[in-house]
């Protein structure tokens, strides 16, 4: 119910603007600062952007194949590294601009990683060369589709421009792989026995789900010409699982080992740079805020 | 504004549906029970629903006082998260299976460490131990409920028999009759082994025919066969014989009409025959039963049969263990034995089955041995929901 209000309360604004969008009649083009005012308060923004993306997992309610009997559940919890590993994504972004506030469609393809690990320790108090440590190293990597809607707005209006943007995304997953690499100490086997078993790596996709979240960052746009210049940082905040929960034990090879799937938020941070292009006012003898 | 909030409420919806769900988590879990011991070797025997939705494990460990194998008994919940265990004294060794549900209570044979002496032990739904019950006899290696009483088969050492016992849940024994395995240590000698887990591990079995005519799956004459009976006349009404030791039926159960599903082994080939209709009289040869071979199975592999319905359709489903050290299970439709689906579980360790059975939910629990980081001896339970049970065997 927290979440519904959230969303409705952020999507009020968003619904004023574009409905006082579709209210309000076009102006005509009689004179160049007209064109200029006009360009100015109203825009439509095309382009495209790419970058990096950095991922925060944070496991809502934790879950194990391996179950302690004579020693502590929390020694088996997975332990998550954060802003660890580099994604990437390319996006595709639509604006509409009126009067500083920017409403933004920004269709995204979306790789990111994570890593987490746990250890396993069997030995005997007795003879303490009867030891074994196993470390289980894990790393997903996900491709999402994100189907964002942003709100923007201009913080300065001139030639550079910051601004300041918030937003909801819906999140598709599109693949997942995984890859468990087991690496261990064995001390009973006459010595100390090191080893690196190769990687056991499967298709997760079965393993995530769509999931949805909001966003909230910073960008500055600097224009050249007709062609506006983008940076922008966000923090993107999943605010449901990305787990399938019906799906969680279905790997045998993973449950095999031990591994299940923990219900998880997966944050991110997002940085991107790009060029958009206004849709309208695109003619030679036109140039734009910076001339 | 309309398809933005159609747009926030088709998000809305999606998320919810995948909120973790108790019930989902109930129907749907893998679990290994871990001991952090590095000598701890365990391995279960048998388990049951109880009433709370958990279940109830009875197994066998390790112990250093014995060569024979301790008593383990764990108690985990609905969603398979461990509870209690119980490392029973080691006075008492050889637990058998299967636990035997009688008047809200959970007994199972073992036997004393000391004199060999048959006992009858009670477990309630927690997995707490009551008083045991000395009851005549040595080396117990089969049982099952019949009625209100116990079906015990026995090995009796001293006269060298194989022993069916009809045994009430205060110990006293009603009826029994023992039948010759043959004179000669040679012929005994595998048996004592099975019991001390260091040889072959036989398919001891003990039953009532849906006819009413007593079988235990045992030594008899110098051979591992299945021996019909009526507890009364010295003399089997029939033999089904095995290969000495090298072959014989490895599970048996009694179906509608007369009709019988059982798996057998011959000289480490595995065979099921899912709708069988067995000579209860007369001799006659466990080969000639014939049956589907399973050259994927491990050599002279445990086999479990259960049977259960998926929908109206009456099915028995083999569990057992593969070459690759998976557990798989095959259904077959009861009326006609015809093959309707597999499902494997377990991969990268090895995983070996010790029961199956049907929950309350319509799901399937099936509890094996798995062997962590490939060498550790653990209790597993895998919990499909009825969902994947009829998606694997429709």
């Amino acid at each position: 119910m927290k979440r519904l209000l959230v969303v409705l309360i952020f999507l009020f604004p968003l619904t004023i603007g574009m409905n006082a969008q579709s209210k309000k009649k076009l102006g005509g083009f009689n004179s160049k600062s007209n064109q200029q005012s006009k360009f100015l308060d109203k825009q439509w923004w095309l382009g495209f952007k790419a970058g990096t993306n950095l991922s925060n997992p944070s496991p809502i309610k934790r879950y194990t194949v391996m179950t302690p009997t004579n020693y502590p559940q929390a020694s088996t919890d997975k332990a998550y590294e954060s802003f660890n590993k580099m994604g990437s994504q390319a996006t595709l972004e639509a604006t509409f601009y009126y009067k500083g506030f920017s409403f933004s469609v920004q269709p995204t393809y979306r790789h990111s990683q994570f890593t987490y690990s746990n250890q396993y320790r069997w030995d005997n108090p007795e003879n303490t060369a009867e030891k074994l440590i196993l470390q289980y190293d894990q790393e997903q990597k996900t491709d999402y589709a994100d189907f964002p809607l942003i709100v923007k707005y201009d913080i300065l209006k001139g030639k550079i421009r910051p601004y300041v943007q918030a937003g909801i995304f819906y999140t598709m997953l599109i693949n997942a792989n995984k890859s468990v690499q087991v690496s261990g100490t064995d001390y009973a086997s006459g010595g100390t026995n090191q080893f690196n078993n190769d990687p056991i790596i499967v298709g997760a996709k079965d393993l995530f789900t769509n999931y949805w979240g909001m966003m909230a960052g910073l960008g500055v746009n600097y224009n050249v010409g007709n062609i506006r210049f983008v940076l922008d940082a966000s923090y993107w905040k999943s605010m449901s699982n990305i787990t399938n929960v019906n799906n969680r034990y279905s790997n045998d090879l993973l449950s095999g080992i031990g591994e299940a799937p923990d219900n998880l938020d997966l944050n991110n941070i997002v940085i991107s740079a790009g060029v958009l292009f206004p849709m309208r006012f695109l003619s030679n003898s036109f140039n734009t805020l910076d001339r | 504004m309309r398809f933005l909030l159609i747009i926030s409420l088709i998000i809305l919806l999606g998320s919810c549906l995948n909120e973790s769900d108790p019930a989902s988590d109930k129907s749907n879990f893998t679990r290994i029970y871990d001991n952090d011991q590095f000598n701890s070797s365990f391995y279960p025997i048998d388990m049951k629903q109880t009433p709370d939705g958990g279940y109830l494990i009875l197994g066998g460990r390790r112990i250093k006082d014995s060569n024979f194998s301790g008593i383990y008994i764990m108690k985990v919940d609905e969603f398979g998260a461990f509870i209690s265990e119980q490392e029973v004294d080691e006075g008492f060794v050889n637990p058998i299976g299967p636990l035997l549900e009688n008047g809200g209570k959970y007994f199972f044979f073992c036997m004393t460490s000391v004199g060999l002496q048959t006992q009858l032990l009670q477990l309630d739904a927690e997995g707490a131990l009551g008083h045991p019950i000395s009851i005549i006899g040595s080396y117990p290696a089969a049982a099952s409920i019949d009625g209100n009483n116990f079906l015990l088969l026995s090995y009796d050492n001293f006269n060298k028999q194989s022993v069916v016992s009809i045994i009430a849940p205060s110990g006293t024994i009603t009826q029994s009759k023992g039948f010759s395995i043959g004179a000669g240590d040679a012929v005994e000698e595998p048996i004592i082994n099975h019991f001390l887990r260091t040889g072959k591990q036989f398919p001891f079995l003990v039953g009532k025919t849906t006819s009413g005519q007593y079988y235990f799956n045992g030594f008899y004459n110098y051979t591992l066969s299945l021996v019909f009976t009526n507890l009364n006349d010295d003399q089997p009404q029939g033999v089904v014989q095995g290969q000495q030791d090298d072959g014989g039926i490895s599970q048996l159960v009694s179906l509608d009409g007369g009709k019988f599903a059982l798996s057998r082994f011959n000289f480490t080939d595995n065979y099921f025959v899912p709708n069988s209709t067995l000579s209860t009289s007369g001799v006659s040869s466990s080969i000639d039963l014939g049956g589907n071979p399973l050259p994927e199975l491990a050599a002279n592999a445990s086999v479990k049969i259960l049977r259960t319905n998926i929908g109206a359709k009456k099915i028995a489903i083999y569990g057992s263990d593969t070459r690759s050290t998976q557990i798989v299970l095959y259904g077959y439709d009861e009326s006609n034995g015809e093959f309707i689906g597999s499902r494997y579980l377990g991969f990268s360790n090895p995983f070996e089955i010790a029961s199956i059975l049907s929950t309350a939910d319509g799901g399937l629990a099936v509890c094996g041995t798995t062997y962590v980081a490939g060498r550790f001896p653990r209790i597993c339970l895998f919990k499909l929901s009825s969902e994947e049970v009829t998606k694997s065997f429709h």
